[in-house]
């Protein structure tokens, strides 16, 4: 269940961002890039089936918990090999390292509740059948 | 007294996060990560069971031997030049992951590329996608 991202609605707001380090004592892992003119692209953690982070990490610290890569913070020694692991640079050492929990305890990452846009969501269909719902209009408009 | 294998350390750290009384000091540089052991007289091995390299060993007190430093330059990013972490730990992650997973889509080694050009390199791709279906959308 990661966060996915429907790009076209994102406005760079950069909510989400500063959700992420509120709810987290001020260590965010949301980074909103802007793509020149052309777009905003909130980067998140994949919560990747096959996680090099958690093949990296030698304490356990990092591990797989269902769909979620779970960090337990009192395993870790700050060695930052996960974060020369992930892909998308997603996970932050900071002496400690930090990464996207999926706001474990709460029902909804604060991120998804926050985007005023309705960019984010938890449900991995929601952003095709949105352009499938964009592409039938275009039909029925005859353009 | 901590005894150091310098060929089998990582430049991690990991033993000076761990350390409670601060006898592993590090001195790090844009260019440069240096690790420091302080001779210490306590029988804590904290660090030589977080090493991850298992590069450190419990050896008794000796007055005479030498402070143990290790240097490492730090590895440039392909992309940017910036540096951003020692050779030894890229080489372990390069060990570690299966070769599979070792290169993204585009064929890119993208261990050698630092985190924030992994992030920019991943908004990049996401952008094009989009706009190639805007463009789609409206011929």
């Amino acid at each position: 269940m990661p966060v996915y991202v429907d790009i076209s609605r994102c406005i760079g707001c950069r909510s989400c961002e500063v959700a992420c380090q509120r709810v987290h004592g001020g260590k965010g892992h949301v980074n909103v890039h802007m793509a020149g003119d052309h777009a905003s692209v909130p980067i998140f953690c994949h919560h990747c089936e096959e996680a090099t982070c958690t093949m990296a990490c030698f304490t356990g610290a990092l591990y797989k918990d269902g769909e979620r890569t779970a960090f337990d913070v009192e395993k870790c020694t700050g060695c930052g090999l996960c974060r020369l692991a992930c892909p998308f640079g997603v996970v932050g050492t900071d002496k400690l390292a930090h990464k996207c929990d999926l706001c474990v305890g709460r029902e909804t990452p604060t991120c998804i509740l926050t985007c005023p846009a309705n960019a984010l969501s938890t449900d991995f269909e929601l952003a095709s059948r949105r352009a499938r719902a964009r592409a039938a209009m275009a039909v029925a408009r005859g353009r | 007294m901590i005894k150091v294998d310098a060929s089998k350390c990582l430049g991690c750290l990991s033993c000076s996060n761990v350390c409670p009384s601060q006898n592993i000091t590090r001195l790090e540089t844009s260019e440069k990560r240096s690790i420091h052991w302080k001779k210490c007289k306590e029988e804590c091995d904290l660090c030589v069971e977080f090493c991850p390299a298992k590069a450190l060993a419990l050896v008794p007190f000796d007055e005479a031997s030498e402070e143990p430093t290790v240097a490492f330059d730090l590895v440039p990013c392909k992309i940017c030049c910036g540096r951003y972490a020692t050779e030894p730990m890229l080489r372990r992650i390069e060990s570690i992951l299966p070769l599979n997973l070792q290169k993204d889509s585009t064929g890119l080694a993208w261990i050698w590329v630092c985190p924030a050009c992994r992030r920019n390199i991943e908004a990049d791709r996401a952008t094009k996608q989009m706009v190639l279906e805007r463009s789609r959308k409206r011929p």
